[in-house]
């Protein structure tokens, strides 16, 4: 079923390209991301949030596509330690579960429906700025 | 070594678990910083410098002097305007379908060192021992070591062929947050210092280790016994809190460090917001003389949250499950053509 959702998110890459390379630099992964997920595998997702793990070294979203009418796949996206998010008040319930999810990440090498969560941006094209006032002070 | 965590609540046990015996003081090669002018160095009821309470060494200052740069300090004009280039490269984007691209966006989680506590810090270099910032030559014997280890390393096999290939990050055993020498990490880089009469604790955010450190003067441990942080012992120096650790197990090496290395810490409340944090790394079997160098802690917001990095991680199972299915892919892509 997966299959389906790749070759419906090739189609979409290019269109989104310009977002994508709103995305910053890791200057330092806990693991091997590139190792763990596949470069060649772009894909953008839209879904509702379903489960957000906070939990450490990363953390996990999780999110249902639609991908038909009825037909719903539930992918699971990593995402960066919550630790800082925690700190500045960020908790599971400031995107609360239900929240429209657009996600641009790379599919797990193991093939299954699992990404890493690129970017993440709201249904109006606005970027979700976890963290602190100052990502977002540097976006306006 | 989250399998010693101990939380504050053991200290108790850990202080029977430890034998008595008597301090060994090193004299300080180096002054020690004083506290600025007319700062108090607060006291704690036992009398003691007063660091308790929460810090960060997060700083973009790099531990080696970086080449073509001269002197052992900037202006702040000139830190200024590098923690600003710093920053921006932090957040700067990266170009799809590149390995670089294949990550998390730091700055949407909050993790950028500009949105932490930012230890600032004049130097060129964390190194300021030797003079030109850098970590000293090694020595033959070491270089011998680290054709060793490059060898056992090759040996092993590929770095995702087995769960004890990977880093020692990556397994969440130790991070270099912990140390010692406690290093800043590119996000949380914070710290708990809990104090008594007798014992300190530095908790360590990243990755959720604690050293309790005795003070009462006891001797250090059995050579016998090697631990990943090593053993460590502390004592007062005036108001400085001098920590000498020995005994590490030789598995976490600090830029190539053995078994053998000793590590001098000295921690100095200058001001109200900063501790001066300055170690020395002194390991005969790898480099041909001492090296020492300092960072600052700032005070911080607490508390710390728990970490909880935990040893068959999602992203490990998720690293090496993926190099298997790219193993079977292969062999199947090579007997299609072999049949063929």
């Amino acid at each position: 079923m997966h299959t389906r959702m790749i070759r419906m998110t090739r189609m979409i890459v290019p269109i989104l390209g310009a977002t994508l390379a709103l995305a910053a630099v890791p200057v330092w992964a806990h693991h091997a991301f590139a190792a763990e997920f596949d470069v060649n595998k772009p894909l953008t997702l839209e879904g509702k949030l379903t489960r957000w793990e906070m939990i450490n070294p990363h953390s996990w979203f999780y999110i249902d596509v639609e991908v038909t009418e009825g037909e719903v796949i539930q992918w699971a996206v990593e995402g960066g330690s919550p630790n800082q998010l925690i700190r500045e008040g960020v908790t599971q319930y400031t995107v609360p579960v239900g929240t429209m999810l657009v996600v641009e990440g790379y599919q797990a090498k193991d093939g299954t429906n699992k990404a890493v969560g690129r970017n993440f941006t709201l249904p109006d094209g606005s970027r979700l700025f976890l963290g602190g006032s100052a990502a977002g002070a540097r976006t306006k | 070594m989250h399998h010693r965590f101990i939380s504050s609540g053991s200290i108790a046990a850990t202080v029977i678990a430890m034998s008595l015996l008597t301090a060994n003081p090193v004299a300080a090669q180096t002054p020690d910083p004083t506290p600025v002018a007319g700062y108090t160095v607060p006291r704690t009821a036992d009398g003691q410098p007063d660091f308790e309470g929460f810090w960060s060494n997060a700083t973009y200052t790099p531990l080696q002097r970086r080449d073509g740069v001269a002197g052992e300090f900037y202006t702040a004009e000139e830190v200024a305007a590098s923690e600003a280039r710093a920053a921006e490269r932090e957040s700067a984007q990266t170009v799809p379908g590149t390995t670089a691209d294949v990550h998390y966006d730091f700055t949407q989680f909050g993790l950028d060192r500009s949105q932490s506590t930012l230890a600032s810090s004049l130097r060129t270099s964390l190194i300021f021992d030797p003079p030109d910032g850098r970590i000293p030559p090694r020595t033959t014997a070491g270089e011998r070591i680290m054709a060793q280890r490059e060898e056992q390393a090759r040996l092993r096999g590929g770095r995702f062929d087995a769960v004890e290939n990977n880093q020692l990050s990556d397994r969440c055993i130790i991070m270099g947050g912990a140390g010692p020498p406690m290093m800043n990490m590119v996000y949380n880089s914070n710290y708990q210092i809990v104090q008594s009469r007798d014992y300190v604790m530095f908790l360590i955010e990243m990755i959720h280790d604690a050293r309790i450190i005795p003070l009462d003067g006891r001797e250090q441990a059995d050579a016998n016994v090697r631990q990943w942080m090593g053993t460590s012992r502390g004592h007062w120096e005036g108001d400085t809190l001098v920590v000498e650790t020995a005994n590490f197990n030789g598995k976490n090496p600090i830029r190539g460090s053995t078994e053998n290395m000793i590590v001098t810490e000295r921690f100095t409340r200058v001001d109200d917001e900063t501790i001066v944090y300055r170690f020395t790394i002194d390991d005969a079997s790898m480099w041909t003389r001492p090296w020492s160098a300092e960072l600052p802690m700032k005070k911080t917001i607490g508390p710390l949250f728990e970490h909880a990095c935990h040893e068959g991680n999602y992203g490990l199972y998720n690293t090496l499950v993926g190099a298997r299915r790219e193993e079977r892919l292969a062999a199947e892509a090579a007997a299609a053509l072999k049949s063929n």
